[in-house]
């Protein structure tokens, strides 16, 4: 669905976006992460034919973004950050104006405008002025209007930027939703939403792509897989000099806990499990143990490892 | 064809669906009428050789409030969808850079020639009203609706310019109505210097105080009409590009 070869974007000697490449799936949602400055925006711009590349080239359902930006612009829905909408309309007029845009008419354009404001549950507010509208409310209407042609493609920049818990909830339910239907491409910085909603993740930085691949084969991926939090009713110290001892074991860090209680975690060689072994141990030892779990790597620690600067 | 309909309806909506229309619609009608009876009041004083509508015309009000249309109905138009990023919504859409170029320069004429119909009723009152012989004839009240809406279109195409420079409407205001009054002085040049200079026929020639005196009695001159025509089209030509030039820059 989506091409893209060494696409560049350069504004003077500042290098915003280079030289990334990656593909995306007809039916793939696709989560595109990175930090802010990342490049993450203007590599969206650039798909949506907004600005044109420095250099290199995309193809949007065989349709180059620069020579053939117009059947680009057909195939695409987008969501631009902060969703800038005519806040002096309403909101059934916006999406009306909008469809008409889009090529829709007649009976065509109403069913669809029922069809999008059910979806982005907008029905109730559809003869209210965009100005009035929350944060939220503005937010689905800017997907409303992304979705309003049923486009192949669609583009969300930071969908869930600046809502309340509930409502990244509802957004990231109805991502998932047309997720089923639609190929999706957003950006965003919250990565439990892409654990939730997205079956591939590229991470960008600096304008470069740091990893591409599915969310569990990156978390399998990273140095960090093995972590084991152990809590022993033992002085910190004690911990601290026995645990590492064992095999596979790499490190250990303690926290006090109260009444005596430590919380050690313990860092062990990828692929291997070391929690039978440690529960030996505190048998042996004699030491209390209530709590023993490996902590699996999440997407954050990938998105972290891959992207700090220190 | 289809989209640029659609735009321009919406941009023509954007006028009157709001206060900012009628109000400068009133302010038009509120000029034109100051004028009117202003003069009317001149021609009870003393007497007159010249028609009523060129005298309106003639009137220094015309020209005080009548550059000022200009910025106040497009400074709005292009930078307001910068500055609220609404721009990068459209330009996604399936759209041609000319369709919203068109569209929005139509809808401000369109508004710009709406100004005018409170002008056309007061001329026209003197027949419905009265049965005194009006003090002008028709060819002179056809020849400078004639002119207005060629300056209009050329002074609505500059600020379509100016209001794409920037997105601050301030800013376009500003640059619309300094380039408008450039051009006024331009056309003065005759006035104070004489016409013995070498480039007095540039500066009559491009003169739209001339242009106005000239089709107010009636002297309709093709050489005008295609002095504007061809400007505006200029005009929007250079603003087509300055849009389009967010798509070529590297």
């Amino acid at each position: 669905m989506i091409e893209i070869v060494n696409l560049t974007k350069r504004y003077g000697r500042h290098t915003a976006v280079n030289e990334i490449s990656f593909e995306v799936q007809r039916g793939d949602v696709v989560g595109f992460l990175g930090p802010n400055g990342a490049g993450k925006s203007t590599t969206l711009k650039m798909l949506t034919g907004f600005i044109p590349p420095t250099a290199g080239a995309a193809r949007i359902a065989g349709f180059d973004i620069f020579r053939e930006s117009l059947e680009v612009r057909e195939k695409i829905g987008y969501m631009p950050e902060n969703v800038p909408l005519y806040t002096d309309m309403r909101v059934k007029e916006y999406l009306r104006f909008r469809g008409a845009l889009r090529g829709l008419s007649g009976s065509k354009l109403r069913t669809r405008l029922g069809e999008v404001m059910e979806t982005c549950s907008l029905t109730h507010v559809r003869r209210k002025m965009i100005k009035t509208l929350s944060k939220g409310y503005r937010q689905r209407v800017g997907l409303a209007d992304a979705l309003i042609h049923e486009p192949e493609l669609l583009i969300l920049d930071e969908p869930t930027n600046g809502l309340d818990p509930n409502q990244i909830r509802s957004i990231r339910r109805l991502i998932q939703q047309l997720g089923e239907q639609h190929t999706i491409l957003l950006s965003t910085h919250i990565l439990s939403e892409v654990e939730m909603t997205c079956n591939k993740v590229v991470i960008i930085d600096e304008g470069k792509v740091r990893a591409s691949d599915s969310p569990s084969n990156l978390v399998k991926s990273m140095r960090r897989a093995g972590r084991i939090s152990l809590e022993l009713k033992i002085a910190p110290e004690v911990g601290e000099a026995v645990l590492p001892t064992l095999t596979d074991v790499t490190k250990v860090t303690s926290e006090p806990l109260q009444e005596g209680w430590t919380r050690f975690s313990v860092f062990v060689a990828p692929n291997t499990d070391t929690r039978v072994r440690l529960a030996n141990l505190a048998a042996e030892k004699k030491w209390e143990l209530r709590s023993l779990a490996r902590r699996n790597a999440n997407l954050e620690e990938v998105f972290v490892e891959l992207t700090r600067k220190d | 064809m289809r989209t640029f309909r659609i735009l321009f309806f919406k941009e023509l909506k954007s006028y009157f669906l709001s206060p900012f229309g009628w109000l400068i619609c009133s302010f038009a009608a509120l000029m034109q009428g100051l004028s009117l009876s202003t003069t009317i009041k001149s021609f009870s004083d003393v007497a007159v050789s010249e028609s009523l509508v060129y005298a309106t015309f003639q009137a220094p009000t015309f020209w005080f409030y009548f550059l000022f249309l200009f910025p106040v109905l497009t400074m709005r138009l292009f930078s307001e969808e910068n500055r609220s990023g609404t721009l990068e919504g459209l330009m996604t859409a399936p759209v041609k850079t000319w369709q919203v170029v068109l569209s929005k320069f139509g809808a401000a004429y369109v508004t710009y020639l709406i100004l005018w119909i409170p002008a056309w009723i007061h001329f026209r009152l003197f027949s419905w009203l009265t049965d005194v012989p009006p003090p002008f004839v028709s060819g002179e009240v056809i020849g400078v609706f004639v002119i207005l809406a060629l300056m209009g279109a050329l002074f609505t195409a500059i600020g379509c310019l100016a209001s794409c420079l920037t997105a601050s409407q301030i800013i376009a205001g500003v640059v619309c109505i300094g380039i408008l009054f450039v051009h006024f002085l331009l056309g003065l040049v005759t006035y104070f210097y004489g016409d013995q200079i070498d480039a007095a026929p540039l500066f009559s020639f491009i003169s739209s105080r001339e242009h106005l005196a000239s089709y107010s009695r009636g002297l309709i001159d093709s050489r005008t009409i295609v002095y504007y025509l061809t400007m505006t089209g200029f005009i929007l030509f250079l603003t087509h590009h300055v849009l389009d030039y967010r798509r070529w820059k590297p």
